[in-house]
């Protein structure tokens, strides 16, 4: 299996559902990057739901690939939600020093497309 | 202190830091380490082997498993023949890094394991060992 295809990306609603595998190598993680803003432009959702729930570790090369991923996912008008990060790997990764920047996190996947889902309805109802 | 068993990872390519981090995943849960441990210990082995790769290229991960009294060890070496270290103590201090990293490998490693020590010499390559205890 290739570095791309341990990674899914598939298209939920108006939002993108990418979910890493339990201990992804650094060719897997550096493939997150290119695989999650492809498919925003391709598929013109309005976010990605980055769901680490299988994610065994977060070390500082992967968490900074994430903090910049979601910050590339802002540049293009988009917005990150974090899902799923187990109790284990958010105490190893604060006790490791490693922040995820200014980007949403949630319990799960469930939570991360209701909240996409409101703030849609929420903008259409400004329109 | 006894040494019970032993094994070592080479560390060559990126790939080879998955793996160290899968052998001693494998041994931490065989120890009777529970979830958040492991995540430290595994966690840790990523920091120290991807300093191994970026700053010296190659090297070798060597665990062994120790017996203490009441207290079983897990031991990691990190082996390198790199440039090494010119000022170990700068090299734990936080956000310091030579390799436009975070800097913050060998200080996180240290706060995530219970004993880190390194060996190092400019020109002579750097030897980085952590430990993590658990009582049986």
């Amino acid at each position: 299996m290739s570095a791309a295809e341990a990674i899914s990306v598939i298209r939920v609603r108006n939002v993108l559902l990418v979910t890493m595998p339990g201990d992804p190598d650094d060719s897997t993680i550096a493939a997150l990057q290119e695989r999650a803003l492809d498919a925003m432009s391709a598929e013109h959702v309005r976010g990605l739901v980055l769901d680490l729930s299988k994610v065994e570790i977060l070390d500082s090369y992967f968490a900074r690939t994430v903090a910049e991923t979601a910050q590339m996912v802002g540049l293009m008008g988009g917005e990150t939600i974090i899902a799923g990060m187990r109790p284990s790997v958010a105490i190893t990764a604060t006790e490791l020093g490693v922040t995820l920047g200014r980007t949403r996190t949630v319990m799960t996947v469930d939570h991360a497309l209701d909240l996409a889902g409101r703030e849609l309805a929420k903008e259409k109802s400004r329109r | 202190m006894n040494i019970q068993d032993r094994g070592e990872v080479k560390i060559e390519t990126e790939a080879d830091i998955a793996l160290a981090r899968r052998a001693v995943r494998e041994v931490a849960a065989k120890m009777g380490f529970g979830i958040t441990e492991t995540a430290r210990i595994v966690t840790a082995v990523s920091e120290l082997g991807r300093n191994v790769h970026k700053y010296a290229g190659s090297g070798v991960m060597r665990w062994c498993t120790l017996r203490n009294g009441e207290n079983a060890g897990l031991e990691l070496r990190f082996e390198d023949y790199g440039p090494g270290i010119d000022d170990v103590n700068e090299a734990l201090r936080e956000g310091y890094s030579t390799g436009g990293g975070l800097g913050m490998g060998l200080p996180g490693a240290k706060r995530l394991m219970d004993q880190l020590d390194i060996q190092s010499a400019p020109g002579h390559g750097t030897t980085v060992t952590v430990r993590k205890w658990r009582r049986l």
